[in-house]
């Protein structure tokens, strides 16, 4: 019988699903919002349809994210760190230090043997996040998607002098108003970004190849600005945002196969897709 | 008589005092908006209106604040910690240590009994711990900023904040407004959030009493009933918080003043 792997990433921002067997055969992203314990189900029914499979034929769930305790059909809840190390070795092999830009946190990650070793993250301030450049994008009146894609058209780079994203959006503001040009001032911002995120990861030892994974890393202007700092090329998966999804689901892939090799009998949850009543 | 005026632009808020023989003539706060410089004469003008006294009246203008170069018609400018320092000192010869938690920043000061600042620390790499992050949240709870003090105060149930950043924080607010927390409560937890941002601060520099808090923060009863309770000491507060260094560059501008006039 085909044994079939389910992974969910409930991040603050996104929410990914992903169906394995072997190669990835379903997923769907999207928003997590305020309603994100209804959100799992819906997510996870929309990949089964997609698949084309009854949750009974799912041999495993595995939850990850900020979010992983809101699932309340997962089998089992793994951390984000360990699902990211997972993901990144399956997807590029041979990769030594993940930086995931996640909607509010970032992560470095070290690996050895595709097993994740040591970890440094920033959840305590938006500014190295997603959601700071989310906030720019606001104030300035573009789409999150075009920032890369304009920064690339820059011509002199702006200072931005803010590190706290409340203040940054007012220096952008003020700056636009002066008539600094839009990508230049993008520009700035994915300097300012890349600055913090390097100096966050520099406190583990960062050894090549480097991937970098999350939702920052579908930026492409952020990516230069890293790459400029590390001073070569990074990796980015084929989908950044879907890496810890598709780790729990190899992770649960892995569970159930030591269970069948011990003889132990897998534990699981009723395969029901219900919302969580946590934290009514 | 002599006039002396002092004009704090702040990043939020511009004020104005004039003193004659070191007694409030009349003051004035309006919002700095975009343009510094027209704020600097707005509400200098008012300020003088309310006098009843016209700017060639005015023998020494002290400037304070964020926006201080913009004031064209002043005499000199003098940092606001100066300015807080003294004005503090004017209305509490026995505070030592002095928390003003401003628009943009919030500063702790040490103030000696000859009310000169000793030093200081300032917050401003981060909105958390300034009076913005109440703005922020005013702003998503979509209340007044002058009634979150006492809306704060019918907590009954104080919702605990898992963050410091601004950004994060009214993120979480709108989570817990969808949970059903009351905007009371979410309220009472920012407040005890900014508090230990505060306390941090200024237990860095190392409590005396006693302890002054001044700024627009000052007038957020549930911020000051936190910080209260976070330092576990009572804080002297001034009937008008805003208005201190503004204040305090009026007192400078009048010994510069007396200072130029025992000259000639």
């Amino acid at each position: 019988m085909t044994e079939y792997f389910a992974g969910l990433d409930i991040g603050s921002t996104m929410t990914k699903v992903v169906i394995m067997n072997q190669a990835i055969l379903a997923s769907v992203i999207g928003p997590t919002g305020p309603e994100h314990r209804k959100l799992a189900n819906r997510v996870m029914e929309e990949a089964l349809a997609k698949a084309n499979l009854p949750f009974d034929d799912i041999t495993y769930v595995v939850a990850t994210g900020y979010g992983r305790i809101s699932v309340p059909f997962a089998d089992k809840q793994i951390t984000e760190i360990s699902c990211h190390a997972r993901g990144v070795s399956y997807l590029l092999p041979g990769v030594r230090t993940v930086i995931d830009i996640g909607g509010q946190d970032c992560k470095g990650i070290k690996l050895s043997n595709g097993w994740a070793v040591d970890f440094v993250m920033n959840d305590k301030c938006a500014a190295g996040t997603g959601r700071f450049l989310e906030v720019m994008a606001e104030g300035l009146g573009v789409k999150l998607d075009d920032m890369g894609r304009l920064s690339l058209t820059a011509k002199n780079v702006a200072r931005i002098s803010s590190t706290c994203t409340v203040f940054a959006e007012q220096e952008v503001v003020a700056k636009l108003s002066e008539g600094v040009p839009l990508p230049d001032i993008i520009a700035g911002l994915h300097e300012a970004i890349s600055v913090r995120i390097y100096s966050m990861v520099s406190r583990l030892k960062i050894e090549r190849e480097v991937a970098l994974t999350g939702g920052g890393a579908k930026n492409i202007g952020l990516v230069k600005a890293l790459e400029a700092k590390l001073g070569y090329s990074v990796l980015v998966p084929p989908e950044p945002l879907l890496t810890g999804a598709i780790g729990a689901a190899l992770l649960g892939e892995d569970i159930a196969k030591q269970a069948a090799e011990s003889g132990t009998p897998l534990l699981r949850s009723e395969r029901r897709l219900r919302e969580a009543t946590f934290f009514t | 008589m002599v006039y002396a005026a002092g004009i704090d632009i702040g990043s939020a808020f511009s004020k104005a005092v004039v003193i004659a023989e070191s007694k409030i003539i009349s003051y004035h706060v309006i919002p700095s908006g975009g343009n510094y410089k027209l704020a600097a004469d707005q509400v200098a003008g008012e300020a003088l209106t309310k006098a009843n006294l016209s700017f060639e009246d005015i023998d020494y203008t002290v400037a304070t604040g964020y926006g201080a170069s913009n004031v064209s018609f002043s005499n000199q400018v003098v940092t606001d910690i100066s300015c807080q320092g003294r004005g503090i000192f004017y209305l509490f010869p026995t505070a030592r240590t002095v928390i003003d938690v401003g628009g943009q920043f919030t500063k702790v000061f040490k103030v000696d009994d000859r009310g000169r600042t000793t030093a200081f620390l300032l917050s401003e790499k981060c909105a958390a711990g300034s009076g913005r992050f109440l703005q922020v949240i005013a702003r998503v709870l979509q209340i007044d900023l002058k009634d979150i003090g006492e809306l704060s105060l019918k907590s009954q149930n104080r919702v605990d904040f898992n963050t410091g950043c601004a950004v994060f924080a009214e993120s979480e607010a709108i989570s817990r407004i969808a949970e059903g927390a009351s905007k009371e409560d979410i309220l009472a937890g920012l407040h005890r959030t900014l508090a230990a941002k505060i306390q941090a601060m200024v237990e860095r520099l190392g409590i005396e009493p006693d302890c002054a808090l001044a700024g627009g923060g000052a007038k957020d009863i549930g911020l000051v009933k936190s910080i209260e309770e976070r330092l576990g000491l009572g804080l002297l507060v001034p009937e008008e918080p805003q208005i201190v260094a503004a204040l305090g560059a009026a007192l400078i501008a009048e010994e510069k003043a007396a200072s130029i006039e025992v000259c000639q």
